[in-house]
């Protein structure tokens, strides 16, 4: 006898598989991850990277791996004697000379045959100047070490409308890196979360209360005593316990151990593990399941206040989660108990006003203690605004020193001839750096060690940084196309000579 | 080409741009005996030999980085051969090298791709070399998926270390990565804190109570559990499971996947099945790219001094954000490995040897499979050889008190671990 019996009204079904095919076994580490949902979004993914470079190849290798659909290296340029020094999808001395996006793309799509690679030989500025809309035809835009004014310019191009690819922006010189990913807004159904469900044991279901209060515990024979889910014990419990006490769970000290020790008092035998779980996991008798406030505020934004036919399937459903939750019935809605949960999930659609898949509407459920909404702000918002410049200067200080020492060497290279060695002195960057922060405010104390750094190597693009980029930002990258886990909202600020990233 | 044993003449002009950046000048934080200049390029270019453990995830990539960097005597070790559930993240494999030894086909990658570096492939285990082998290199780093190989490599440079001779300290730099997740550390043997000394850190491995299995099955796990610890060897005797055989994957999956009907359990599939049979972690080519970055950063700043290296600990998180913590984990002075105090237990009075070795199997910071027991003065229990095993075994049952004075020390030994662990045991009752 089980509880998973008692209350199963449907009937599970073998359904046999047959053994993985191979492109099953190929992906097999990352589905355990991603599943086929978020395999299939990298499936019918376009990226376009800006620039062949190693930090641009080490980001493709980790995309084109794991099977993204399409990218295009957007490069007009040769391949020198120092690109072919840092680059490992270059072939040494015999790829100087070609074009650095051609070589690039032939040597990235070697390493998966589910993969299309482009190369394209125009530079951005054409693109920019003739042909804006091509960039709209890509899912997500990468740029690593782009001119600032270009960079600017595809920024301002791809905010402008919410439909364009979101950008990821990449800085990087010697030790020192920063990856700012530019969106709207952001919203993950399957954000993956390492805490728990509830188990709502204080508002059980009427029917799993019936049956915790209809088991003769004390007559029954010691195999099924010893069997008896640790979750029904408790709601058992706390039920005896609330008759007692006015109705109120175990609040104090003494009485959630007085608890504690009732449920150890009711073992027929010394070994039943079922009633040490159950003693383990007593404090979730006297946690209170509420929606989570960060769920709460979802019902309130503006985009699920103002719902249309037309908006986004997360809104649609995030509207039902709220008429649901008002009647009270939210917490039973995660995929915990299957019978309650399949007849809450009917009801649960009844409030959907247009028609969302079946698939995402159980994910929906599932996570709907989980969801996430990031709202993002165009590349550049910070380094405009002087006063929030100010604020970090108070809380994130050594992170800010290396986002303002990376934007000082940008707008010191702009003010370059094109083509002239880049050779900043530490004041220049020191100039540019102060005159964005508001007059008569300092510079964090962080910032000539990051200044420095960034003097030291300014064109650096060192093969470990640019390794570890890649890494960084294919996570990013697949987190915003599959939509699952949590991407980044601002800037990631990394620093390889103390080994620290951080956020800003 | 690929082989030239002086790697100087393969090198053009510009070559080295990027990294010659960070080798001429120092920075604001760079230690002061940091030499910049051709002095620090010919010792990283021509002098310094490394060694990698680990043709896998992260060796793929620890392999490139090196060879970027400008190593150019790099040794490989890795007892494995390619499978095709490698090819989502090791890259220097193709289709066609399923089969093949990685060290092999690693080393013949890189050399093809990146001139004048001279990659020394070993397939085989690292308990085949000795004390020699492992004197020869200025640097280990690790890219390893065992903890049981970790802790041999450990132990094996703790004990390396000769304090005459300061060139018997190893520097060993460990990386590992789980999904989103990894770790990469400088392990400075018998200065900083060692593997072993952080062996509590790990997750402990989840164990189902047999009885759950057996008679209450809740979850999928459970079934596969029942298929493959209770099923199997029920109809298949003696006849060893093999993981790695599709038949017999296929035969669990379908036992359990009929167990979980009977139960009502939804989600035994050929993948969770595989998953819990072999234990399989899930791995990505991102974040191994991630962490291998990161211990060979840290190689090329121990290597070239052209920055501090990491003091000792850096985790990364990459599920929500990119969360990570650098941190100095501490020296334990009880550590089997380099510590060199006996570890202080006290146990019950009534506690048999039998119990005593469960414990030890079982204990977070101690997890040693197959333990053998002796004091100074006699054997208690003995894994092996069969005859000593069968001479101790009636010592399983008797109480350690009976055995060991309190206070007295016991000897703990395993065959799979290069060291010794000292208990120093006292009574509680």
């Amino acid at each position: 006898m089980s509880f998973t019996n008692s209350i199963d009204i449907e009937q599970s079904t073998v359904v046999i598989e047959a053994a993985p095919d191979n492109k099953t076994r190929r992906y097999d580490r990352q589905l355990r991850l991603w599943a086929a949902s978020g395999q299939s979004a990298l499936e019918s993914s376009r990226i376009l990277v800006i620039s062949g470079s190693a930090t641009s190849t080490s980001i493709l290798k980790n995309l084109v791996l794991p099977g993204i659909g399409h990218f295009t290296i957007l490069d007009p340029e040769k391949v020198t004697p120092e690109d072919a020094g840092n680059n490992f999808f270059l072939e040494g001395p015999s790829s100087i000379g070609k074009s650095r996006a051609e070589e690039t793309v032939r040597l990235l799509v070697e390493l998966n045959d589910g993969v299309e690679g482009k190369a394209e030989m125009r530079s951005l500025e054409e693109v920019l100047a003739k042909d804006k809309e091509w960039l709209s035809d890509f899912t997500i835009v990468i740029a690593h070490n782009l001119e600032a004014v270009l960079l600017d310019q595809l920024a301002s191009f791809l905010w402008e409308d919410t439909s364009n690819p979101p950008l990821v922006i990449v800085r990087s010189s010697g030790f020192l890196a920063e990856v700012y990913i530019q969106y709207h807004e952001h919203a993950v159904i399957e954000s993956h979360p390492e805490t728990t469900q509830s188990l709502q044991i204080d508002k059980p279901f009427p029917a799993l209360l019936e049956y915790a209060m209809s088991l003769d515990f004390e007559n029954m024979d010691v195999t099924d005593h010893g069997h008896i889910p640790y979750v029904i014990i408790l709601v058992r419990l706390l039920e005896e316990w609330k008759k007692t006490h006015n109705g109120s769970p175990p609040t104090t000290y003494a009485e959630k151990q007085e608890f504690k020790k009732s449920v150890l008092k009711m073992r027929k035998k010394a070994d039943e593990e079922n009633f040490e779980e159950a003693e383990a996991q007593a404090y979730r008798a006297w946690t209170t399941t509420t929606v989570p406030s960060e769920i709460r505020e979802l019902f309130t934004e503006p985009k699920v206040l103002s719902l249309t036919p037309t908006s986004a399937p997360f809104f649609h459903l995030v509207h039902a989660l709220s008429r649901f939750a008002s009647t009270g019935s939210y917490i039973h809605l995660q995929k915990l108990y299957k019978a309650r949960a399949e007849e809450e999930k009917a009801i649960f659609k009844s409030y959907l006003q247009v028609p969302v898949s079946e698939d995402m509407v159980d994910a929906f459920v599932k996570n709907s203690h989980a969801l996430k909404l990031l709202k993002g702000k165009k590349w550049g918002a910070l380094d405009a605004d002087p006063q929030a410049l100010a604020n970090a200067v108070e809380t994130a200080p050594k992170q800010l020193a290396t986002h303002l020492a990376l934007t000082a060497l940008s707008s010191f290279a702009t003010k370059q001839q094109p083509n002239a060695p880049l050779t900043p002195t530490m004041e220049a960057l020191t100039n540019e750096a102060l005159a964005l922060l508001p007059p008569g405010t300092e510079l964090p104390e962080e910032f000539e060690a990051a200044v420095g750094e960034v003097v030291r190597a300014p064109t650096a693009d060192l093969p470990n940084t640019a390794a570890l980029l890649g890494g960084v930002v294919a996570q990013e990258v697949i987190k915003m196309i599959t939509k699952q886990y949590i991407p980044i909202n601002g800037s990631c600020i990394i620093d390889l000579i103390e080994t620290w990233t951080g956020v800003l | 080409m690929a082989s030239q044993p002086n790697g100087t003449s393969t090198d053009w002009p510009g070559r080295y741009y990027h990294i010659d950046q960070v080798l001429n000048t120092p920075g604001p934080r760079t230690d002061p005996a940091f030499l910049a200049g051709d002095g620090v390029k010919t010792f990283l270019r021509n002098q310094a030999k490394i060694l990698v453990i680990g043709a896998g995830g992260l060796g793929c990539e620890i392999l490139a980085n090196l060879a970027l960097t400008g190593f150019k005597d790099i040794h490989v070790i890795d007892m494995d051969t390619i499978d095709i559930s490698n090819l989502n993240r090791q890259f220097l494999f193709r289709q066609k090298d399923v089969g093949q030894p990685k060290a092999t086909v690693a080393a013949e990658f890189i050399m093809k791709r990146v001139p004048g570096v001279k990659v020394t492939p070993y397939f085989g285990k690292i308990q085949d070399k000795d004390d020699d082998y492992y004197l020869q290199f200025n640097l280990i780093i690790c890219g390893l998926d065992s903890v049981e190989a970790r802790r041999w490599m450990n132990a094996t440079l703790v004990n390396l270390v000769d304090p005459e001779n300061p060139e018997s300290l190893k520097p060993m730099i460990d990386g590992g990565t789980e999904g989103f997740k990894g770790q990469a550390r400088v392990i400075l043997p018998t200065i900083t804190s060692c593997y072993e000394c952080s062996l509590d850190m790990l997750n402990k491995p989840t164990a189902f109570p047999i009885c759950t299995i057996a008679n209450t099955p809740r979850l999928p796990e459970h079934c596969i559990e029942w298929a493959s610890v209770l099923e199997w060897p029920r109809v298949h005797g003696d006849k060893k499971m093999d993981t790695d055989d599709p038949d017999h994957i296929g035969w669990l999956y379908k036992i359990a996947a009929a167990r979980a009907a009977e139960f009502k359990i939804e989600g035994v599939t050929w993948s969770l099945t595989q998953g819990v049979v072999k234990n399989i972690i899930p791995a990505i080519a991102s974040t191994n790219a991630i962490i291998a970055a990161a211990c060979c950063n840290e190689a090329f700043k121990i290597a070239t001094s052209s920055a501090a290296y990491l003091n000792n600990y850096f985790m990364l998180i990459g599920t929500d954000g990119i969360y990570s913590y650098t941190f100095e984990h501490e020296k334990r002075d009880d550590c089997p490995v380099c510590g060199g105090e006996a570890l202080e237990m006290t146990i019950s009075s009534e506690m048999t040897i039998e119990q005593l070795i469960e414990t030890l199997v079982e204990k977070q910071d101690i997890q040693i499979k197959k333990p053998s027991l002796s004091t100074p003065t006699k054997q208690i229990y003995l894994q092996a050889p069969p005859q000593l095993e069968k001479a101790t075994r009636p010592n399983l049952e008797k109480k350690v008190s009976e055995l060991v004075p309190p206070g007295g020390e016991v000897t703990v030994t395993a065959t799979t671990l290069p060291f010794s662990l000292s208990l120093r045991i006292s009574y509680s009752t």
